[in-house]
Protein backbone atom coordinates (compact mmCIF):
# COMPACT_ATOMS: atom_id res chain seq x y z
CA UNK A 1 0.00 0.00 0.00
CA UNK A 2 2.81 2.38 0.87
CA UNK A 3 4.38 1.87 -2.53
CA UNK A 4 1.13 2.74 -4.33
CA UNK A 5 0.67 5.95 -2.36
CA UNK A 6 4.33 6.87 -2.71
CA UNK A 7 4.44 6.00 -6.40
CA UNK A 8 4.12 9.60 -7.68
CA UNK A 9 7.34 10.50 -5.97
CA UNK A 10 9.09 7.24 -6.87
CA UNK A 11 8.14 7.52 -10.55
CA UNK A 12 9.08 11.19 -10.57
CA UNK A 13 12.39 10.38 -8.93
CA UNK A 14 13.24 7.73 -11.52
CA UNK A 15 11.96 9.61 -14.58
CA UNK A 16 12.86 13.21 -13.76
CA UNK A 17 15.91 12.86 -11.52
CA UNK A 18 17.77 9.55 -11.27
CA UNK A 19 17.34 8.63 -14.93
CA UNK A 20 18.34 12.04 -16.26
CA UNK A 21 21.33 12.14 -13.89
CA UNK A 22 22.68 8.88 -15.26
CA UNK A 23 21.86 10.09 -18.76
CA UNK A 24 23.75 13.28 -17.98
CA UNK A 25 26.92 11.33 -17.14
CA UNK A 26 26.70 9.69 -20.54
CA UNK A 27 25.99 12.98 -22.35
CA UNK A 28 29.00 14.59 -20.69
CA UNK A 29 31.16 11.89 -22.31
CA UNK A 30 29.85 12.58 -25.80
CA UNK A 31 29.84 15.23 -28.43
CA UNK A 32 26.21 15.87 -29.20
CA UNK A 33 24.46 18.74 -30.93
CA UNK A 34 20.88 17.44 -30.87
CA UNK A 35 20.76 17.18 -34.68
CA UNK A 36 23.35 14.47 -35.21
CA UNK A 37 23.63 11.31 -33.12
CA UNK A 38 25.97 11.51 -30.11
CA UNK A 39 29.63 10.57 -30.56
CA UNK A 40 31.41 9.06 -27.57
CA UNK A 41 34.52 11.09 -26.80
CA UNK A 42 35.49 9.90 -23.32
CA UNK A 43 36.69 12.63 -21.00
CA UNK A 44 37.39 15.10 -23.81
CA UNK A 45 34.77 17.56 -22.64
CA UNK A 46 36.24 17.66 -19.16
CA UNK A 47 39.78 17.94 -20.49
CA UNK A 48 38.65 20.81 -22.66
CA UNK A 49 36.92 22.53 -19.73
CA UNK A 50 40.00 22.27 -17.56
CA UNK A 51 42.65 23.15 -20.14
CA UNK A 52 41.15 24.97 -23.08
CA UNK A 53 38.18 27.00 -21.91
CA UNK A 54 39.33 30.06 -19.96
CA UNK A 55 35.84 31.61 -20.09
CA UNK A 56 34.51 28.78 -17.95
CA UNK A 57 36.96 29.51 -15.16
CA UNK A 58 36.35 33.19 -15.51
CA UNK A 59 32.64 32.47 -15.09
CA UNK A 60 33.37 30.31 -12.03
CA UNK A 61 35.46 33.10 -10.52
CA UNK A 62 32.85 35.73 -11.26
CA UNK A 63 30.12 33.55 -9.79
CA UNK A 64 32.15 33.22 -6.60
CA UNK A 65 32.71 36.96 -6.57
CA UNK A 66 28.98 37.53 -6.96
CA UNK A 67 28.19 35.07 -4.16
CA UNK A 68 30.81 36.53 -1.83
CA UNK A 69 29.57 40.06 -2.42
CA UNK A 70 25.84 39.29 -2.31
CA UNK A 71 25.31 36.74 0.42
CA UNK A 72 27.26 38.07 3.44
CA UNK A 73 26.05 41.61 2.70
CA UNK A 74 22.45 40.44 2.49
CA UNK A 75 22.81 38.70 5.84
CA UNK A 76 24.54 41.70 7.42
CA UNK A 77 21.67 43.94 6.31
CA UNK A 78 19.28 41.27 7.59
CA UNK A 79 20.89 41.18 11.04
CA UNK A 80 20.97 44.97 11.22
CA UNK A 81 17.32 45.44 10.24
CA UNK A 82 16.10 42.49 12.30
CA UNK A 83 17.74 43.96 15.36
CA UNK A 84 15.91 47.25 14.75
CA UNK A 85 12.60 45.50 14.15
CA UNK A 86 13.08 43.40 17.26
CA UNK A 87 12.89 46.48 19.47
CA UNK A 88 9.67 47.71 20.98
CA UNK A 89 8.68 49.93 18.13
CA UNK A 90 5.43 51.39 16.93
CA UNK A 91 4.30 50.49 13.41
CA UNK A 92 6.38 47.31 13.47
CA UNK A 93 4.02 45.65 11.01
CA UNK A 94 4.35 48.56 8.63
CA UNK A 95 8.16 48.61 8.70
CA UNK A 96 8.35 44.86 8.36
CA UNK A 97 6.08 44.95 5.34
CA UNK A 98 8.12 47.71 3.70
CA UNK A 99 11.30 45.73 4.11
CA UNK A 100 9.70 42.48 2.97
CA UNK A 101 7.77 43.73 -0.09
CA UNK A 102 10.70 43.45 -2.54
CA UNK A 103 11.00 39.75 -1.71
CA UNK A 104 7.54 39.27 -3.22
CA UNK A 105 8.42 40.89 -6.52
CA UNK A 106 9.13 38.21 -9.15
CA UNK A 107 12.73 38.18 -10.34
CA UNK A 108 11.84 39.22 -13.88
CA UNK A 109 9.96 42.27 -12.64
CA UNK A 110 12.85 43.11 -10.32
CA UNK A 111 15.25 42.91 -13.26
CA UNK A 112 13.03 45.20 -15.34
CA UNK A 113 12.85 47.83 -12.61
CA UNK A 114 16.58 47.73 -11.96
CA UNK A 115 17.27 48.06 -15.65
CA UNK A 116 15.54 51.43 -15.43
CA UNK A 117 16.87 52.43 -12.03
CA UNK A 118 20.48 51.61 -12.94
CA UNK A 119 20.39 53.23 -16.38
CA UNK A 120 23.42 55.52 -16.96
CA UNK A 121 21.28 58.63 -16.44
CA UNK A 122 18.75 56.81 -14.28
CA UNK A 123 17.58 57.48 -10.73
CA UNK A 124 20.57 55.92 -8.93
CA UNK A 125 23.06 58.06 -10.80
CA UNK A 126 20.85 61.12 -10.46
CA UNK A 127 20.86 60.52 -6.72
CA UNK A 128 24.63 60.10 -6.66
CA UNK A 129 24.88 63.29 -8.69
CA UNK A 130 23.31 65.19 -5.79
CA UNK A 131 26.51 64.46 -3.87
CA UNK A 132 28.71 65.35 -6.79
CA UNK A 133 29.43 61.70 -7.57
CA UNK A 134 29.59 60.81 -11.23
CA UNK A 135 27.97 57.38 -11.11
CA UNK A 136 29.31 54.53 -13.24
CA UNK A 137 27.37 53.06 -16.15
CA UNK A 138 26.53 50.08 -13.92
CA UNK A 139 25.29 47.35 -16.26
CA UNK A 140 27.42 48.61 -19.13
CA UNK A 141 30.62 48.95 -17.12
CA UNK A 142 32.77 45.79 -16.70
CA UNK A 143 33.90 46.91 -13.23
CA UNK A 144 30.47 47.75 -11.90
CA UNK A 145 28.26 45.16 -13.54
CA UNK A 146 28.64 42.53 -10.81
CA UNK A 147 28.04 45.02 -7.97
CA UNK A 148 24.97 46.13 -9.92
CA UNK A 149 23.64 42.57 -10.05
CA UNK A 150 24.46 42.23 -6.35
CA UNK A 151 22.11 45.17 -5.73
CA UNK A 152 19.17 43.04 -6.86
CA UNK A 153 20.05 40.48 -4.19
CA UNK A 154 20.40 43.20 -1.56
CA UNK A 155 17.01 44.60 -2.46
CA UNK A 156 15.54 41.27 -1.35
CA UNK A 157 17.35 41.32 2.01
CA UNK A 158 13.92 41.43 3.64
CA UNK A 159 13.76 37.63 3.38
CA UNK A 160 16.84 37.25 5.58
CA UNK A 161 15.53 40.00 7.84
CA UNK A 162 12.27 38.23 8.60
CA UNK A 163 14.03 34.94 9.22
CA UNK A 164 16.60 36.48 11.56
CA UNK A 165 13.90 38.49 13.29
CA UNK A 166 12.07 35.33 14.24
CA UNK A 167 15.37 33.83 15.39
CA UNK A 168 15.97 36.86 17.61
CA UNK A 169 12.46 36.49 18.94
CA UNK A 170 13.33 33.04 20.19
CA UNK A 171 16.12 34.26 22.45
CA UNK A 172 14.93 34.06 26.07
CA UNK A 173 14.43 37.50 27.60
CA UNK A 174 16.11 36.30 30.78
CA UNK A 175 19.50 36.65 29.07
CA UNK A 176 18.87 40.33 28.53
CA UNK A 177 17.54 40.82 32.04
CA UNK A 178 20.67 39.28 33.50
CA UNK A 179 22.87 41.41 31.24
CA UNK A 180 21.02 44.52 32.25
CA UNK A 181 21.52 43.80 35.92
CA UNK A 182 25.22 43.42 35.13
CA UNK A 183 25.10 46.88 33.59
CA UNK A 184 25.66 45.97 29.95
CA UNK A 185 24.56 48.56 27.41
CA UNK A 186 22.48 47.79 24.28
CA UNK A 187 25.58 47.54 22.07
CA UNK A 188 27.25 45.14 24.44
CA UNK A 189 24.06 43.13 24.76
CA UNK A 190 23.77 42.81 21.01
CA UNK A 191 27.31 41.49 20.58
CA UNK A 192 27.29 39.30 23.70
CA UNK A 193 23.78 37.85 23.52
CA UNK A 194 21.85 38.48 20.31
CA UNK A 195 24.63 37.87 17.84
CA UNK A 196 26.08 34.67 19.38
CA UNK A 197 22.55 33.27 19.77
CA UNK A 198 21.74 33.64 16.09
CA UNK A 199 25.17 32.70 14.73
CA UNK A 200 24.14 29.15 13.79
CA UNK A 201 21.25 30.47 11.72
CA UNK A 202 23.43 33.10 10.11
CA UNK A 203 26.01 30.49 9.25
CA UNK A 204 23.47 28.04 7.85
CA UNK A 205 21.95 30.76 5.69
CA UNK A 206 25.36 31.91 4.61
CA UNK A 207 26.10 28.52 3.11
CA UNK A 208 22.62 27.94 1.70
CA UNK A 209 22.69 31.46 0.28
CA UNK A 210 26.02 30.79 -1.38
CA UNK A 211 24.60 27.65 -2.95
CA UNK A 212 21.66 29.65 -4.26
CA UNK A 213 23.95 32.40 -5.51
CA UNK A 214 26.08 29.92 -7.46
CA UNK A 215 22.96 29.12 -9.47
CA UNK A 216 22.17 32.73 -10.35
CA UNK A 217 20.68 32.89 -13.82
CA UNK A 218 17.65 35.06 -14.57
CA UNK A 219 19.03 38.43 -13.50
CA UNK A 220 22.25 37.90 -15.46
CA UNK A 221 20.44 36.62 -18.53
CA UNK A 222 17.95 39.49 -18.55
CA UNK A 223 20.14 42.38 -17.46
CA UNK A 224 23.42 41.74 -19.24
CA UNK A 225 23.39 38.39 -21.01
CA UNK A 226 26.79 37.91 -19.38
CA UNK A 227 28.26 41.11 -20.77
CA UNK A 228 29.74 43.57 -21.22
CA UNK A 229 32.59 41.54 -22.66
CA UNK A 230 31.73 38.55 -20.45
CA UNK A 231 32.36 40.65 -17.33
CA UNK A 232 29.19 39.28 -15.72
CA UNK A 233 29.24 35.80 -17.24
CA UNK A 234 28.47 33.25 -14.53
CA UNK A 235 28.25 29.48 -14.35
CA UNK A 236 24.60 28.80 -15.13
CA UNK A 237 24.19 31.44 -17.84
CA UNK A 238 27.28 30.00 -19.54
CA UNK A 239 25.89 26.48 -19.17
CA UNK A 240 22.63 27.67 -20.66
CA UNK A 241 24.43 29.29 -23.57
CA UNK A 242 26.48 26.20 -24.35
CA UNK A 243 23.50 23.89 -23.98
CA UNK A 244 20.56 25.77 -25.42
CA UNK A 245 22.06 28.37 -27.73
CA UNK A 246 25.10 26.54 -29.11
CA UNK A 247 23.55 23.09 -28.57
CA UNK A 248 26.79 21.61 -27.27
CA UNK A 249 25.06 19.16 -24.96
CA UNK A 250 28.25 17.25 -24.10
CA UNK A 251 30.25 20.25 -23.01
CA UNK A 252 27.28 21.79 -21.19
CA UNK A 253 26.71 18.54 -19.27
CA UNK A 254 30.36 18.41 -18.28
CA UNK A 255 29.96 21.96 -16.97
CA UNK A 256 26.86 20.91 -15.07
CA UNK A 257 28.87 18.20 -13.31
CA UNK A 258 31.59 20.64 -12.29
CA UNK A 259 28.87 22.93 -10.92
CA UNK A 260 27.34 19.92 -9.19
CA UNK A 261 30.61 19.07 -7.45
CA UNK A 262 31.09 22.67 -6.31
CA UNK A 263 27.59 22.81 -4.91
CA UNK A 264 27.91 19.41 -3.24
CA UNK A 265 31.06 20.56 -1.46
CA UNK A 266 29.18 23.51 -0.02
CA UNK A 267 26.17 21.35 0.82
CA UNK A 268 28.40 18.93 2.70
CA UNK A 269 29.84 21.89 4.54
CA UNK A 270 26.34 23.08 5.43
CA UNK A 271 25.39 19.65 6.70
CA UNK A 272 28.54 19.09 8.66
CA UNK A 273 28.10 22.34 10.48
CA UNK A 274 24.34 22.32 10.86
CA UNK A 275 23.50 18.77 11.91
CA UNK A 276 22.84 19.94 15.41
CA UNK A 277 20.16 22.47 14.66
CA UNK A 278 18.53 22.21 11.27
CA UNK A 279 15.97 19.47 11.59
CA UNK A 280 16.25 19.00 15.32
CA UNK A 281 12.75 19.87 16.37
CA UNK A 282 10.96 18.14 13.53
CA UNK A 283 12.98 14.93 13.73
CA UNK A 284 10.46 12.12 13.81
CA UNK A 285 10.74 9.06 15.95
CA UNK B 1 20.74 25.30 22.96
CA UNK B 2 18.88 23.39 20.35
CA UNK B 3 15.55 24.98 21.08
CA UNK B 4 17.02 28.44 20.84
CA UNK B 5 18.38 27.96 17.39
CA UNK B 6 15.88 25.65 15.79
CA UNK B 7 14.11 27.60 13.07
CA UNK B 8 10.94 25.55 13.34
CA UNK B 9 10.67 26.04 17.07
CA UNK B 10 10.36 29.77 16.81
CA UNK B 11 7.16 31.72 17.32
CA UNK B 12 5.84 32.07 13.86
CA UNK B 13 2.63 34.02 13.70
CA UNK B 14 3.61 37.32 12.17
CA UNK B 15 1.09 39.40 14.05
CA UNK B 16 2.03 38.18 17.47
CA UNK B 17 5.63 37.19 17.09
CA UNK B 18 6.99 40.32 18.66
CA UNK B 19 4.89 40.27 21.79
CA UNK B 20 6.21 38.43 24.82
CA UNK B 21 4.08 35.54 26.10
CA UNK B 22 1.03 36.65 28.03
CA UNK B 23 2.24 35.58 31.46
CA UNK B 24 5.50 37.41 31.07
CA UNK B 25 3.70 40.48 29.85
CA UNK B 26 1.64 40.55 33.00
CA UNK B 27 4.56 40.41 35.40
CA UNK B 28 6.90 42.78 33.60
CA UNK B 29 4.50 45.03 31.91
CA UNK B 30 5.88 48.29 33.14
CA UNK B 31 9.41 48.33 31.86
CA UNK B 32 11.11 47.68 28.57
CA UNK B 33 14.50 46.08 28.62
CA UNK B 34 17.27 48.33 27.45
CA UNK B 35 18.10 46.08 24.53
CA UNK B 36 14.58 46.52 23.17
CA UNK B 37 14.18 50.21 23.80
CA UNK B 38 13.48 52.12 20.63
CA UNK B 39 15.26 55.44 20.24
CA UNK B 40 14.65 58.17 17.66
CA UNK B 41 17.67 56.74 15.86
CA UNK B 42 15.86 53.39 15.59
CA UNK B 43 12.96 55.07 13.84
CA UNK B 44 15.23 57.16 11.66
CA UNK B 45 17.09 54.07 10.44
CA UNK B 46 13.87 52.16 9.86
CA UNK B 47 12.38 55.04 7.91
CA UNK B 48 15.50 55.31 5.74
CA UNK B 49 15.47 51.55 5.15
CA UNK B 50 11.78 51.63 4.25
CA UNK B 51 12.36 54.43 1.75
CA UNK B 52 15.31 52.64 0.16
CA UNK B 53 13.39 49.37 -0.19
CA UNK B 54 10.24 51.04 -1.40
CA UNK B 55 11.76 53.44 -3.93
CA UNK B 56 12.21 50.95 -6.80
CA UNK B 57 8.54 50.01 -6.45
CA UNK B 58 7.55 53.68 -6.68
CA UNK B 59 9.60 53.98 -9.85
CA UNK B 60 7.88 50.92 -11.22
CA UNK B 61 4.51 52.61 -10.77
CA UNK B 62 5.73 56.04 -11.83
CA UNK B 63 7.22 54.79 -15.09
CA UNK B 64 4.12 52.70 -15.73
CA UNK B 65 2.07 55.91 -15.61
CA UNK B 66 4.41 57.94 -17.82
CA UNK B 67 3.89 58.66 -21.50
CA UNK B 68 5.95 56.86 -24.09
CA UNK B 69 7.77 60.08 -24.90
CA UNK B 70 8.70 60.80 -21.27
CA UNK B 71 9.93 57.24 -20.76
CA UNK B 72 12.00 57.22 -23.94
CA UNK B 73 13.68 60.46 -22.85
CA UNK B 74 14.33 59.03 -19.37
CA UNK B 75 12.47 62.06 -18.01
CA UNK B 76 10.29 60.15 -15.56
CA UNK B 77 10.31 61.28 -11.95
CA UNK B 78 9.89 59.47 -8.67
CA UNK B 79 6.57 61.20 -7.99
CA UNK B 80 4.51 60.63 -11.12
CA UNK B 81 3.91 63.88 -13.04
CA UNK B 82 1.68 62.23 -15.60
CA UNK B 83 -1.07 59.71 -15.22
CA UNK B 84 -1.42 57.75 -18.42
CA UNK B 85 -3.80 55.17 -17.04
CA UNK B 86 -4.39 54.13 -20.63
CA UNK B 87 -1.02 52.35 -20.44
CA UNK B 88 -2.82 49.68 -18.47
CA UNK B 89 -5.02 48.89 -21.48
CA UNK B 90 -2.39 49.77 -24.09
CA UNK B 91 -0.19 47.00 -22.75
CA UNK B 92 -2.73 44.54 -24.10
CA UNK B 93 -3.53 46.30 -27.37
CA UNK B 94 -0.72 48.61 -28.41
CA UNK B 95 2.19 46.19 -28.60
CA UNK B 96 2.80 43.57 -31.27
CA UNK B 97 3.04 40.98 -28.50
CA UNK B 98 0.07 38.95 -27.20
CA UNK B 99 0.34 40.20 -23.61
CA UNK B 100 -3.16 39.00 -22.75
CA UNK B 101 -2.11 35.53 -23.82
CA UNK B 102 1.03 35.82 -21.69
CA UNK B 103 -1.11 36.40 -18.63
CA UNK B 104 -3.50 33.58 -19.49
CA UNK B 105 -0.57 31.21 -20.07
CA UNK B 106 0.92 32.15 -16.71
CA UNK B 107 -2.39 31.48 -14.99
CA UNK B 108 -2.80 28.09 -16.68
CA UNK B 109 0.74 26.92 -15.95
CA UNK B 110 0.78 28.17 -12.36
CA UNK B 111 -2.63 26.83 -11.32
CA UNK B 112 -2.23 23.38 -12.87
CA UNK B 113 1.24 23.12 -11.34
CA UNK B 114 -0.18 23.99 -7.92
CA UNK B 115 -2.98 21.43 -8.29
CA UNK B 116 -0.39 18.81 -9.23
CA UNK B 117 1.82 19.57 -6.26
CA UNK B 118 -1.07 19.61 -3.79
CA UNK B 119 -2.46 16.28 -4.98
CA UNK B 120 0.81 14.42 -5.28
CA UNK B 121 2.55 15.78 -2.20
CA UNK B 122 -0.48 15.09 0.01
CA UNK B 123 -0.63 11.50 -1.20
CA UNK B 124 3.08 10.81 -0.87
CA UNK B 125 3.50 12.75 2.36
CA UNK B 126 0.63 10.78 3.89
CA UNK B 127 2.28 7.54 2.80
CA UNK B 128 5.56 8.44 4.46
CA UNK B 129 3.83 9.54 7.65
CA UNK B 130 1.28 6.78 8.10
CA UNK B 131 1.76 3.71 5.94
CA UNK B 132 4.17 0.91 6.73
CA UNK B 133 6.55 -0.85 4.40
CA UNK B 134 9.98 -2.43 4.69
CA UNK B 135 12.64 -0.05 3.40
CA UNK B 136 10.51 3.03 3.94
CA UNK B 137 13.17 4.67 6.09
CA UNK B 138 15.77 4.22 3.40
CA UNK B 139 13.47 5.66 0.76
CA UNK B 140 12.87 8.67 2.97
CA UNK B 141 16.61 9.23 3.25
CA UNK B 142 16.70 9.26 -0.55
CA UNK B 143 13.88 11.82 -0.56
CA UNK B 144 15.88 14.07 1.75
CA UNK B 145 19.06 13.56 -0.26
CA UNK B 146 17.40 14.64 -3.50
CA UNK B 147 16.65 18.03 -1.98
CA UNK B 148 20.34 18.80 -2.17
CA UNK B 149 20.75 18.10 -5.87
CA UNK B 150 20.98 21.28 -7.95
CA UNK B 151 18.48 21.30 -10.81
CA UNK B 152 21.06 22.26 -13.43
CA UNK B 153 22.38 18.72 -13.49
CA UNK B 154 19.20 17.39 -15.10
CA UNK B 155 18.42 20.43 -17.24
CA UNK B 156 19.95 19.08 -20.44
CA UNK B 157 18.94 15.40 -20.17
CA UNK B 158 15.39 16.45 -19.28
CA UNK B 159 15.32 18.70 -22.31
CA UNK B 160 16.43 15.85 -24.56
CA UNK B 161 13.80 13.55 -23.05
CA UNK B 162 10.99 16.09 -23.42
CA UNK B 163 12.15 16.95 -26.91
CA UNK B 164 11.89 13.30 -27.90
CA UNK B 165 8.42 13.15 -26.40
CA UNK B 166 7.47 16.09 -28.61
CA UNK B 167 6.77 18.23 -25.55
CA UNK B 168 8.83 21.25 -26.58
CA UNK B 169 6.51 24.18 -27.24
CA UNK B 170 3.85 22.74 -24.96
CA UNK B 171 3.17 23.51 -21.29
CA UNK B 172 3.74 19.87 -20.37
CA UNK B 173 7.43 20.05 -19.35
CA UNK B 174 6.54 22.86 -16.95
CA UNK B 175 3.38 21.24 -15.55
CA UNK B 176 3.73 17.46 -15.57
CA UNK B 177 6.72 17.15 -13.20
CA UNK B 178 4.56 18.85 -10.56
CA UNK B 179 2.21 15.86 -10.58
CA UNK B 180 5.13 13.79 -9.30
CA UNK B 181 5.69 16.09 -6.30
CA UNK B 182 9.09 17.13 -5.02
CA UNK B 183 11.15 16.13 -2.03
CA UNK B 184 10.63 19.32 -0.11
CA UNK B 185 6.84 19.18 -0.28
CA UNK B 186 6.82 15.49 0.65
CA UNK B 187 8.91 16.40 3.65
CA UNK B 188 6.55 19.20 4.68
CA UNK B 189 3.40 17.08 4.43
CA UNK B 190 5.01 14.16 6.17
CA UNK B 191 6.09 16.31 9.10
CA UNK B 192 2.63 17.82 9.31
CA UNK B 193 0.77 14.51 9.22
CA UNK B 194 3.19 12.84 11.62
CA UNK B 195 2.12 15.30 14.31
CA UNK B 196 -1.58 14.43 14.01
CA UNK B 197 -2.78 11.98 16.70
CA UNK B 198 -3.12 8.36 15.62
CA UNK B 199 -6.62 8.10 17.16
CA UNK B 200 -7.97 9.40 13.87
CA UNK B 201 -6.64 6.45 11.89
CA UNK B 202 -7.79 3.94 14.48
CA UNK B 203 -11.31 5.32 14.64
CA UNK B 204 -11.53 5.43 10.87
CA UNK B 205 -10.25 1.90 10.54
CA UNK B 206 -12.90 0.71 12.99
CA UNK B 207 -15.47 2.45 10.82
CA UNK B 208 -14.24 0.28 7.98
CA UNK B 209 -12.45 2.87 5.90
CA UNK B 210 -9.62 1.64 3.68
CA UNK B 211 -6.27 3.41 3.34
CA UNK B 212 -7.50 5.56 0.52
CA UNK B 213 -10.67 6.42 2.45
CA UNK B 214 -8.64 7.40 5.48
CA UNK B 215 -6.45 9.59 3.30
CA UNK B 216 -9.33 11.25 1.49
CA UNK B 217 -11.90 11.58 4.27
CA UNK B 218 -9.74 12.02 7.35
CA UNK B 219 -6.35 13.39 6.46
CA UNK B 220 -6.88 15.43 3.33
CA UNK B 221 -9.30 17.80 5.11
CA UNK B 222 -6.90 18.16 8.01
CA UNK B 223 -3.91 18.88 5.80
CA UNK B 224 -5.25 22.12 4.38
CA UNK B 225 -2.89 24.49 6.22
CA UNK B 226 0.18 22.79 4.84
CA UNK B 227 -1.43 22.23 1.45
CA UNK B 228 -2.31 25.91 1.26
CA UNK B 229 1.32 26.71 1.93
CA UNK B 230 2.41 24.29 -0.78
CA UNK B 231 -0.12 25.74 -3.22
CA UNK B 232 1.11 29.28 -2.54
CA UNK B 233 4.70 28.23 -2.84
CA UNK B 234 4.09 26.42 -6.14
CA UNK B 235 2.02 29.28 -7.55
CA UNK B 236 4.75 31.75 -6.67
CA UNK B 237 7.58 29.65 -8.06
CA UNK B 238 5.73 28.73 -11.23
CA UNK B 239 4.41 32.25 -11.84
CA UNK B 240 7.87 33.77 -11.52
CA UNK B 241 9.76 30.97 -13.30
CA UNK B 242 11.86 32.31 -16.13
CA UNK B 243 14.31 29.58 -17.03
CA UNK B 244 11.82 26.75 -17.58
CA UNK B 245 9.71 28.66 -20.11
CA UNK B 246 12.88 30.02 -21.71
CA UNK B 247 14.05 26.47 -22.37
CA UNK B 248 10.75 24.95 -23.49
CA UNK B 249 8.54 27.67 -24.96
CA UNK B 250 9.78 29.30 -28.14
CA UNK B 251 6.52 30.54 -29.59
CA UNK B 252 5.13 33.84 -28.41
CA UNK B 253 1.55 32.69 -28.05
CA UNK B 254 2.74 30.03 -25.57
CA UNK B 255 4.89 32.22 -23.35
CA UNK B 256 3.99 33.07 -19.77
CA UNK B 257 4.25 36.69 -18.67
CA UNK B 258 7.62 36.30 -16.92
CA UNK B 259 9.19 35.26 -20.21
CA UNK B 260 7.04 37.49 -22.40
CA UNK B 261 8.15 40.60 -20.50
CA UNK B 262 11.68 40.04 -21.67
CA UNK B 263 10.49 40.01 -25.24
CA UNK B 264 8.72 43.30 -24.65
CA UNK B 265 12.12 44.83 -23.99
CA UNK B 266 13.32 43.53 -27.35
CA UNK B 267 10.51 45.14 -29.36
CA UNK B 268 10.90 48.82 -30.12
CA UNK B 269 8.12 51.34 -30.53
CA UNK B 270 7.81 54.33 -32.86
CA UNK B 271 10.49 56.15 -30.85
CA UNK B 272 12.99 53.35 -31.48
CA UNK B 273 13.17 52.32 -27.82
CA UNK B 274 11.45 49.52 -25.98
CA UNK B 275 8.14 50.67 -24.52
CA UNK B 276 9.51 50.79 -21.00
CA UNK B 277 6.33 52.28 -19.61
CA UNK B 278 4.41 49.26 -20.87
CA UNK B 279 7.16 46.92 -19.63
CA UNK B 280 6.62 48.43 -16.18
CA UNK B 281 2.87 47.92 -16.50
CA UNK B 282 3.69 44.30 -17.32
CA UNK B 283 5.96 44.12 -14.29
CA UNK B 284 3.13 45.41 -12.12
CA UNK B 285 0.79 42.80 -13.58
CA UNK B 286 3.45 40.20 -12.82
CA UNK B 287 3.92 41.44 -9.26
CA UNK B 288 0.38 42.20 -8.09
CA UNK B 289 -0.90 38.60 -7.87
CA UNK B 290 2.12 37.74 -5.74
CA UNK B 291 1.29 40.54 -3.31
CA UNK B 292 -2.35 39.46 -3.17
CA UNK B 293 -1.48 35.81 -2.61
CA UNK B 294 1.04 36.75 0.04
CA UNK B 295 -1.31 38.93 2.02
CA UNK B 296 -4.13 36.39 1.79
CA UNK B 297 -1.94 33.48 2.75
CA UNK B 298 0.65 35.31 4.81
CA UNK B 299 0.36 33.00 7.78
CA UNK B 300 0.99 29.82 5.84
CA UNK B 301 3.70 31.24 3.66
CA UNK B 302 5.50 32.68 6.63
CA UNK B 303 5.44 29.40 8.50
CA UNK B 304 6.75 27.69 5.45
CA UNK B 305 9.62 30.10 4.93
CA UNK B 306 10.55 29.73 8.58
CA UNK B 307 10.44 25.96 8.47
CA UNK B 308 12.85 25.88 5.55
CA UNK B 309 15.28 27.81 7.71
CA UNK B 310 16.63 29.54 4.66
CA UNK B 311 16.57 33.19 3.78
CA UNK B 312 16.36 32.44 0.10
CA UNK B 313 18.76 34.94 -1.41
CA UNK B 314 17.44 35.68 -4.85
Amino acid sequence: MFWIFASPWIIGFLVFLAGPMIFSVYISLTEWDSFNPPVFVGLDNFVRLFTDYPLFWRAVGQTFLYAVLAVPTTLAIGVFLANLLNKRIKFRRFFRTMVYLPVLVPLVATAMVFMMVLAPSGPVNQFLGLFGIDGPHWLLDPTWVIPAIVMLALWAAGGATILLLSAMNGIPKEFYEAAEIDGAGPMRQFWSITFPQITPIIFFNLIMGMIGAFQVFGQVFILTGGGPDNASMMMVPLLFREGFQFFRFGLASAMAWVLFVIIMIFTALAFKTSKRWVFYETEVK
Amino acid sequence: MATLTTPTALPSTPGTSAAPPADRRRTRKARTLKAFKATPLTYLLLIIASIVFFTPLIFMVSIALSSTRTTAAGAFTIIPQEFYWSNFTDVFTATPLPVGRFVLNSVIIATTSAVGQVLSSSLVGYAFARLRAPGKGTVFMVVLATMMIPGQIVMIPQFIIFQNLGWVNTFLPLIIPNFFTNAFNVFLVRQFVARLPSEYDEAAQMDGLGYFGIYRRIFLPMMWPILTAIAIFTLTASWGDFMGPLIYLHRQELMPLALGLRFMTAVTNELQTPAWNLVMVGSIILTLPMLVIYFLGQKYLYEMSISTGSAGVK
